[in-house]
């Protein structure tokens, strides 16, 4: 089992390799001679970005993380302007971030090959909402890829590349949470020679203000050439390599499945034995190329479409099947949900459905049965990691504004500060909202300083937001809070680190790919923007912590308190790295009077209830070391182990 | 072979990821086509985690349907219970049986099943067979907790039918661990392959 990053850049064309799906678009990158890479991470599109910065210098390529999707996207964009390969990737909200510019520079094109890559996340395993990108796709008239396998993930993206160029036309590759973080087979392809030699390749910006100047008198041309180009492009994907038709010749049966709903769809025939099936495997879910749907409805009597989420394939089809008037039954979104991701138990029920048939499990018994089961089950959320400096923050915040505050808060590993026994999360929307929410809320309660009038009872709102969340989107909602003169605190929650999406540096740590960058302390910039009161604690101390607050809840107007200490979980694993210890703590039984603060007002996942003892007690192999029971305890029963003790 | 289907099961941070992916590379070794499914992001911090390894001739998606899984390890035994709906009938767990407890529980508000309530879902109501043992003990044994992943890996290779080599399995951990940890890691596989054994009656 090599370093998946050495295995990314092994000179071994030919090679069967496991690579999660993003590590193998990493790698068609690399194959494609790519020049420039630039992202913002977030799941699921994170692990490509982070394979790009781990390669990026062995392999010649410019590689940053961005503040934002918006600039990462324009960062690339303009290598593509300038004649280089380039790439940027997101998650599907990132991508109305990026919007504004996806939008307006569509139209210029590019002149190296640009693709974006966009990881969707249907059922909303790590997102805030269930959006399809294809959809976003069409809306802007740009061709979406979409992968069954990592190995095609791989092929794909090359593909991606050589398209965009032909065309000077955008490319989006999408993937979804099952194609991005599935593991598979993938076989090396060649690496080019500039790769190879670590070579960094530079571009030339050829200017032309007709074209990359977006005034109306320009602007107005662009979009009747976008539509050209789109169906030159639905053309040329009658010959994609990724879109086939395949099964029985002469069916009467058939099946139209975009991206991974393939591999499920295969599944599932296979499951039911069903071969008497005609298949159209589509790698191009927009546009759909109408050559290839000519030959597949050839001798069809009825077509199944079985697509995840929006039906973005289906009303391709069918409209073009009702122009053709076509009199086939086409069905899809009545058999298929429309919501949550596809999977084969889904596939296999609608293609069952469709075909009149009984699946081959009993899936309703089989839910019957796990009703039963339910019950037992006793909830695992996920949770602030033991020793996580947020416990701390939420912990010093709730007890200073004795619960009463409101609590916008935003996009990160602290948006856990909403279950219990913390519950300092009453809002989550989008990256940075917290600050813009905040604002509003104290506005709408209790008006800005600079109006005449003032609500009638002060309502406290602390806004919580991450130190990569607050570079991101928070600095225009802060100058905004502050212009604009509301009432609030702001809590930035400063853990040196990206920590939901895998320990990505920003702008507060200052380390890039490359080495050190500039670091920009969150403080200065408060500062230097204005902030009525400006304050940097370490949330280790919680005293302080919460004296802070108190003192920052005075003070009129917007105030940033900057809680400052490193993510737990970064410095556990660096520290296992390195071989090194940390104190355990203990419950000390003469001293626990089973008051259960620290379960019922802290909640680190290490302290659990001893039942027997009517006592707290330490999961040693869970405890990280940070002291904060023994700030919490009234009694000082949460002692560390002696050296040898553990 | 067409396919044969294990989920592993467990709470976040404990090694469910690395166990998925030193099958999937042994699997690869033996020529197989391989699909991993697993979680990332934030679903991983403490949570309950499920991730799926598919192997075979034929496999397609990442997932293990619902009642196609040949075989479920756990490293937890509520996190067994959680997904026991992706067991086939006859199928069989290797379950750690050190509980995790979940603040919720700590709180009071809710409960922790007992292990004989957990054993009897799966041998009574879904049929399967029940290799439970504490893991962690034989990891503290090898050397350490850290290793109790490869304990649970261990006992897995012991199963009936299960279609990788044991040795196999065993140079995929060899070069996947830090050279440091090689032999407390080859002590913790073998203690794993014993504890199955004596449960099998082997
Ligand atoms: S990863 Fe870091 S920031 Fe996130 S919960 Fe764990 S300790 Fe806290
Ligand atoms: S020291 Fe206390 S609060 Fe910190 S991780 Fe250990 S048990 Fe949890």
């Amino acid at each position: 089992m090599a370093k998946v990053s050495d295995i990314v850049l092994w000179d071994k064309p030919g090679e069967r390799v496991l690579l999660l799906g993003n590590q193998a678009i990493a790698r068609g990158a690399l194959e494609a001679n790519i020049a420039v890479y630039a992202a913002y991470p977030g799941t699921p599109s994170s692990e490509l970005t982070d394979t790009m910065a781990i390669v990026s210098k062995k392999a010649g390529v410019y590689m940053e993380y961005s503040t934002n999707e918006k600039v990462a996207f324009e960062t690339a964009l303009a290598a593509a302007w300038s004649g280089l390969r380039a790439m940027t990737a997101m998650k599907h909200v990132g991508l109305n971030v990026a919007a504004d510019t996806f939008m307006s520079a569509v139209g210029m094109g590019v002149e190296g090959g640009f693709v974006i890559m966009v990881a969707d996340d249907p059922s909303m395993w790590s997102s805030q909402n269930e959006q399809d990108t294809r959809v976003y796709a069409k809306f802007a008239n740009v061709p979406v890829l979409e992968p069954t396998s990592p190995h095609e993930a791989k092929e794909m993206t090359k593909y991606a590349f050589e398209l965009s160029e032909k065309f000077k036309h955008f490319v989006i590759l999408r993937t979804t949470t099952r194609t991005s973080h599935a593991r598979g087979d993938v076989v090396l392809g060649e690496l080019p020679e500039e790769i190879k030699e670590r070579k960094r390749k530079f571009g030339k910006f050829n200017k032309d203000p007709s074209r990359f100047v977006d005034v109306p008198a320009n602007a107005i041309k662009f979009h009747p050439a976008i539509l050209e180009k789109i169906e030159k492009i639905r053309e040329e994907l009658n010959n994609c390599p990724f879109n086939w038709i395949e099964g029985k010749e002469d069916a009467k049966i058939g099946i139209i499945t975009p991206g991974l709903n393939y591999a499920y769809v295969k599944e599932a025939l296979a499951w039911l034995g069903i071969e008497d099936v005609k298949i159209l495997k589509l790698g191009t879910p927009f546009p759909v190329p109408y050559g290839l749907l000519e030959k597949f409805f050839e001798g069809l009597e009825r077509v199944l479409i079985v697509e995840e989420l929006e039906p973005v394939v289906e009303e391709q089809v069918k409209t073009w099947g009702f122009d053709k008037k076509l009199n086939i039954e086409i069905k899809g979104k009545e058999l298929v949900p429309r919501i949550y991701e596809m999977t084969t138990r889904r596939a296999v029920t609608a293609i069952a459905k469709f075909l009149g048939l009984e699946t081959p499990i009993n899936f309703e018994e089989l839910d019957k049965k796990y009703e039963k089961v339910k019950p037992l089950l006793p909830p695992r959320p996920p949770s602030l990691c033991p020793a996580c400096p947020h416990r701390n923050s939420f912990y010093a915040i709730k007890k200073a504004t004795r619960a009463k505050a409101i609590y916008p808060s935003d996009i990160g590993c602290y948006t856990l500060g909403l279950l219990p026994p913390l519950k300092t999360v009453d809002t989550t929307v989008a990256m940075g909202a917290s600050i813009g929410i905040g604002h509003g809320l104290s506005i709408a309660q209790n008006g800005s300083l600079s109006e005449e009038q003032q609500g009638p009872e002060k309502q406290v709102v602390v806004a919580t937001i991450g130190d990569s969340t607050f570079y991101h989107t928070g600095l225009p909602a802060l100058a905004n809070a502050i212009y604009n003169r509301s009432n609030v605190l702001i809590v930035v929650l400063d853990n040196l680190v990206t920590a939901m999406t895998g320990d990505q540096p920003n702008p507060s740590t200052g380390q890039t790919p490359h080495g050190m960058g500039k670091r920009i302390p969150i403080e200065d910039v408060a500062k230097a923007m204005g902030a009525d009161f400006v304050a940097v604690v370490d949330p280790y101390d919680i005293k302080t912590t919460y004296e802070t607050v108190k003192k920052a809840l005075e003070v009129e107007g917007v105030s940033v308190i900057v809680s400052r200490q490193v993510c737990a979980l970064h410095r556990i694993g660096q520290m296992r790295r390195r071989g090194e210890k940390w104190p355990i703590y203990y419950v000390n039984e003469d001293k626990c009077t089973g008051c259960r603060i620290c379960i019922n007002a802290y909640g680190c996942p290490a302290i659990y209830w001893d039942e027997e003892k009517k006592q707290a007690r330490v999961e040693p192999t869970m405890c990280w070391g940070c002291g904060g029971c023994a700030q919490v305890c009234p009694f000082g029963a949460f002692e560390p182990m002696k050296e040898g003790e553990q | 072979m067409k396919e044969y289907n294990i989920v592993i099961t467990g709470v976040g941070g404990q090694g469910v990821l690395t166990a998925a992916n030193i099958l999937g590379w042994a699997a690869l070794h033996a020529g197989y086509k391989v699909r991993l499914g697993e979680v990332h992001g934030m679903s991983q911090r403490f949570g309950s985690v499920i991730s799926y390894v598919r192997f075979g001739e034929d496999v397609y998606g990442s997932m293990v349907p619902e009642g196609k899984a040949n075989v479920m390890l756990s490293f937890e035994p509520v996190e067994a219970l959680r997904y026991v709906n992706y067991l086939k009938e006859g199928g069989m767990v290797v379950v750690n049986t050190k509980p995790i407890v979940p603040v919720q529980v700590s709180m009071g508000m809710a409960k922790y099943p007992s292990l004989e309530e957990i054993r009897k879902v799966f041998e009574e109501e879904f049929k399967a067979k029940w290799i439970g043992f504490n893991a962690e003990e034989l990891a503290e044994q090898a050397g350490h907790v850290v290793t109790t992943n490869t304990v649970l890996i261990g006992a897995l290779t012991q199963i009936p039918e299960f279609p990788l080599d044991a040795e196999h399995v065993r140079e995929v951990i060899k070069i996947s661990v830090p050279p440091k940890a090689v032999d407390m890691n080859m002590k913790a596989f073998d203690l794993g392959i014993k504890a199955t054994k004596e449960i099998l009656g082997l």
